[in-house]
């Protein structure tokens, strides 16, 4: 079997950011016509968007029998249609239960990151529409500097909240 | 990765071909979402907005710290530079006499429905949810009394140097309500130095706005009171000093499927406040006053919302409509939802109109 392909781009969702609003899973619903990024009101009334991590070692690309399950080179997981046998060994094997079957035509769907769009040379939807910028997605050096800049952020505003305000 | 929103989040540049315009009136969520759509199917989109910003709730109610600003701004401007949509703000699309609504403040100019009519292919309405409900009661009308959406309105307009005048300074601010606007009113008091008491009918179980956030404006130094209900604004020349509260309990589920709070016998207290604030819900407010609506043939639901038909059509053929102004208050991901598969419809039903075929921009299977 070939190596996957290297993983260039990233999608990582900011939970500190989101603020629940629903915006992503509304654009890819819109898209796709089912959403495969879906925000839960959670028993403490936060809400939170779940949908694929697009796992760098992706267990459901281990545990496919047919090879459906593949990664595209940009790094995105997603499934080959006509290679899906519907047998969900690919939703046994996902940590996050993310993986769907599909009653139509009987394979199983997923996020793809947009795929369809990515080709174009656009986002993905949900990262597009997130009036919060809770969805990060770029190349993967990108996302992680963005990622640690924001607790940089955050540090420097709880010192200087400490520092100038704490007295209250 | 952008830095402002891509309402326009499903092609690159404006398409070409369809030789027809469409006016957005409502610059929100809902009506920016359907004109991302709209240029991407080859439109002339020109948005119409009473405010001199556009972004409707997400840029005058909605806390800057949850949406930046700028976010939103920027992907309008992208729309008009890229997508050729002409913004026309401090405009408000009306017919028949006015009503007050919140963030009239701005309209400099009037333009009558039966104007964009005549000027456009297809008109889209998501003019949202303006005005708030108080609840009827004594004292509502004393100064000092407002609504979540007003003061949070006036300080938004304050902040974008849009207003001279600061918001009246509070030393004790009572919120009523559970949901979001409730939070963020009862924050934004604190933050500017009163002491907030946050006053719910139900539990914080049943509060809209979740454990969570109720739990984190505590924590902030906001008390919250569960099971209570406002009786009476007290006041004092026409100024609020205070609100009397009627303790509830949990009673059988109410039409809602939440537990209805009932009075406790006896359960009456008080709480001083100079600054009361309503965050009890807002109405839909359409382009046309009521009684307009009836001649010029558009109909309206019995609460004020757009009667839409199943393809979001209004009873007038060109004209559709989308978001809260249709579903009620709701939230940004639903109302931009309803923008979408307005504007969609709005496509199809336009080609089938002109004979040609729909073709399905932007679904993917």
């Amino acid at each position: 079997m070939s190596p996957d392909p290297a993983i260039k781009y990233l999608r990582v969702i900011d939970l500190g950011k989101c603020i629940g609003c629903g915006a992503c899973e509304a654009a890819c619903e819109f898209i796709h016509e089912k959403p495969y990024i879906v925000v839960y009101r959670t028993s403490i009334g936060l809400d939170i968007p779940v949908s694929c991590m697009h796992c760098a070692k992706a267990p459901c690309i281990e545990a496919c029998p047919t090879g459906a399950m593949t990664r595209d080179n940009s790094g995105a997981v997603y499934i080959e249609q006509s290679k899906c046998i519907g047998c969900l060994a690919c939703l046994y094997a996902c940590p996050f239960g993310i993986p769907e079957l599909d009653r139509a035509t009987k394979t199983a769907t997923k996020c793809n990151l947009c795929m369809e769009l990515r080709k174009e040379g656009l986002e993905p939807a949900c990262s597009a529409i997130c009036p919060a910028q809770a969805i990060l997605f770029g190349e993967d050096a990108q996302v992680f500097q963005l990622a640690k800049k924001r607790t940089a952020e955050s540090m420097a505003r709880a010192r200087f909240e400490f520092e100038f305000h704490s007295s209250k | 990765m952008g830095d402002y929103m891509r309402f326009a989040f499903m092609c690159r540049e404006k398409k070409q071909g369809i030789n027809a315009k469409i006016a957005v009136v409502g610059a929100g969520p809902a009506g920016l979402a359907a004109a991302g759509f709209l240029v991407c199917s080859g439109y002339d989109v020109d948005i119409y907005d009473k405010l001199p910003l556009p972004g409707g709730l997400m840029t005058f109610a909605i806390p800057s710290w949850r949406i930046p600003p700028n976010r939103v701004l920027e992907g309008v401007k992208e729309l008009e530079e890229k997508f050729n949509v002409k913004t026309i703000y401090r405009t408000k699309v009306y017919a028949g006499e006015p009503v007050h609504e919140e963030g009239d403040d701005f309209t400099e100019k009037k333009i009558s429905i039966d104007d964009l009519i005549a000027q456009y292919d297809l008109i889209l309405l998501a003019t949202g949810t303006w005005i708030s409900k108080i609840p009827k009661m004594p004292g509502v009308n004393a100064k000092g009394v407002t609504t979540a959406l007003e003061y949070l309105y006036k300080w938004k307009i304050y902040e974008y140097n849009l207003a001279s005048i600061k918001p009246p300074y509070a030393k004790k601010a009572v919120v009523i309500g559970g949901g979001y606007s409730a939070i963020d009113a009862a924050e934004k008091a604190l933050k500017t130095g009163a002491e907030v008491h946050l006053v719910y009918r139900r539990t914080i179980k049943e509060a809209p706005a979740g454990i969570y956030e109720i739990e984190r404006v505590k924590r902030e130094g906001v008390s919250f009171i569960e099971l209570a209900s406002p009786l009476e604004i007290i006041e004092e020349n026409g100024v609020a000093v205070g609100v009397k509260f009627q303790k509830m309990t949990l009673g059988p589920p109410d039409e809602t499927g939440r537990p209805k709070p009932v009075p406790v016998p006896g359960g009456e207290f008080t709480l001083e406040a100079d600054l009361v604030v309503f965050a009890t819900g807002e109405s839909p407010t359409p382009p046309v006053n009521p009684s307009k609506a009836e001649s010029l043939g558009l109909k309206l639901n019995k609460d004020g919302s757009i009667w839409v038909n199943n393809i979001m059509q209004t009873s007038i053929s060109k004209i559709f409509a989308a978001g809260d102004v249709v579903t009620g208050p709701s939230r940004i991901g639903p109302a931009i939802r309803s923008g979408l598969k307005a504007a969609r419809f709005m496509h199809n039903w336009f080609l089938a109109k002109k004979g040609k075929t729909t073709t399905q921009i932007g679904v993917f299977a």
